[in-house]
């Protein structure tokens, strides 16, 4: 019973953390998404240097630890003489890790769309970047729902990770609950619950939005 | 003066790494012309079709569509690559129709006539919606406008390949093989409405293996074969009386397969038929 009332009288500021985390996510995978398209007809392209340079910038945020990249980004902006709010770094390095991923996502997407439909605009003078949005995102977009749902996810549960540079989401608020009361057990517990909770709204949403867009195909 | 051909062709080459897929092709096509390209599979057919559309870059020769050179531009060094902007502005009046019929399917029947009008020449909605219908009605599909195309069948669905081209209203249309993915059944909705556009004065340059259609309608049939133009002229004449033994080859084969068809009833018809109306 002392635990429940533990909880209870500390739910309010954990709900604040967790409105904070997502914030932070949703944010990052929201500005990740355009980003992440244009990233995916990068690396597709047909000018080898332009493919070449967004394959890069894909191994680089890949290939490296989330944390790692927070810290850099946290770090390094007040050295380039950048002063931000640690939520807007946290924001940045988030977003700069999903486009990434996302362009990944985006590009099984393209692939599963067959190059005659890009001919076939063509063919009536639909220029390359108007048959990108026209045709080719519209389709993308149904095609890569559950995976976009599993990146958000993703970030969501890294986003935990911006708590080392002070930013007050869920992860920083139960950490400083545990500071206070000492019963990091329960509360750690409660925090692991409203993470699941979250992302079972996510995949709900995910599927509702899958309904709505299988029209046609 | 002479009529300006809608298509030129000269000398016209394709190269795929060290493999020659067309090799000095020449050809003309006349403004109302039906032309059917025949030959084997792996001839080239596709492959000139594409280099006249530029969906390919040829790799020497020239394309010109109704006197203006396609893809590249003219240069006191040579033949220059052209921007896509004058690439689109050259092609304008190429339409395409394609053997998978390449049609868009998160959108409707109507969207897919009318998305080129909406988007390269800037008819309002109301507008294109209007052109698109009438598009749809010569291909007998007025009725299906608020479909999407896994809702059709495939003839339906090539038909409104072809009236994504017609709604352009461009002067020659290019047929890749229009019926080979279709199903026996369905291919004569394809072909009639190949012929409604022939009648009409439309030109046509169609690659088909549907010799009693070429027989009926083209003007001139083309027989490819390893990259070239071996041998071309009316219907009647190539049919009947081959030179070369390459379509000797060729048409005995067809006719050997045709009357494997005719056992099972499904024949389409044979070039005999249609070679003597
Ligand atoms: N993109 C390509 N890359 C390499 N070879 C190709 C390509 N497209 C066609 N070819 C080759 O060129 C030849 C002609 O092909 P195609 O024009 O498709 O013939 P057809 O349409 O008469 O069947 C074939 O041998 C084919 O393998
Ligand atoms: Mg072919």
């Amino acid at each position: 019973m002392a635990t429940f009332a533990l909880v209870l009288d500390n739910l309010p500021i954990m709900l604040w953390g967790a409105a904070m985390t997502v914030l932070v996510a949703g944010v990052a995978i929201i500005l990740g998404m355009p980003l992440g398209l244009i990233l995916c007809f990068g690396v597709v392209s047909p000018k080898p240097w332009v493919s070449r340079i967004s394959r890069i910038y894909q191994s680089v945020w890949r290939g490296t630890p989330i944390l790692v990249q927070l810290l850099i980004i946290y770090y390094l902006l007040p050295l380039i003489g950048i002063n931000v709010p640690s939520i807007l770094a946290a924001i940045l390095a988030l977003t700069l890790n999903t486009v990434a991923f996302q362009a990944e996502i985006f590009r099984g997407g393209l692939l599963a769309i067959s190059p005659g439909q890009l001919e076939a605009a063509r063919m009536v003078g639909i220029r390359r970047w108007a048959a990108r949005y026209h045709i080719l995102m519209p389709q993308i977009f149904r095609l890569v729902i559950p995976s976009l749902v599993n990146e958000t996810i993703s970030i969501l549960k890294n986003s935990s990770l911006v708590s080392v540079i002070a930013v007050t989401e869920l992860m920083r608020v139960s950490q400083q609950i545990v500071a206070t009361t000492y019963r990091p057990f329960e509360i750690y517990i409660a925090a692991g619950i409203i993470y699941i909770v979250i992302n079972l709204l996510l995949s709900l949403a995910g599927r509702s939005a899958e309904r709505h867009l299988e029209q046609g195909i | 003066m002479a009529t300006q051909p809608t298509i030129r062709i000269r000398d016209l080459t394709k190269e795929f790494g060290t493999f020659s897929a067309l090799s000095g092709i020449s050809l003309d096509i006349n403004p109302s012309e039906v032309v059917c390209i025949i030959g084997p599979s792996g001839s080239g057919k596709s492959t000139l079709l594409r280099c006249t559309s530029f969906l390919e870059e040829y790799t020497s020769g020239e394309v010109e569509i109704e006197g203006r050179l396609l893809g590249y531009r003219r240069t006191a060094s040579g033949l220059v690559r052209e921007s896509e902007q004058n690439i689109d502005a050259v092609r304008r009046n190429v339409g395409m129709v394609f053997q998978h019929f390449n049609l868009w399917p998160h959108m409707t029947v109507l969207g897919n006539v009318t998305l080129g009008l909406r988007l390269t020449k800037h008819v309002p909605r109301a507008k294109a919606q209007e052109q698109g219908r009438r598009a749809l009605a010569k291909v007998g599909l007025e009725n299906f406008s608020d479909r999407y195309p896994s809702q059709l069948s495939g003839g339906q669905q090539q038909r409104v390949g072809i009236a994504r081209a017609l709604a352009m209203e461009p002067h020659v249309i290019l047929f890749d093989e229009p019926t080979s993915a279709l199903d026996p059944q369905l291919v004569g909705e394809v072909l009639d409405t190949m012929k409604q556009l022939a009648k009409e004065g439309i030109t046509m340059v169609v690659v088909t293996h549907e010799m009693g259609f070429a027989a009926q309608v083209a003007d001139r049939v083309v027989f490819m074969d390893g990259g070239k133009i071996i041998e071309q002229g009316p219907p009647a004449k190539l049919f009947n009386d081959p030179q070369s033994p390459r379509l000797q080859e060729f048409l005995d084969t067809w006719k050997s397969r045709n009357m494997l068809f005719q056992a099972d009833g499904r024949s389409p018809g044979t070039a005999e038929e249609g070679a003597r109306p």
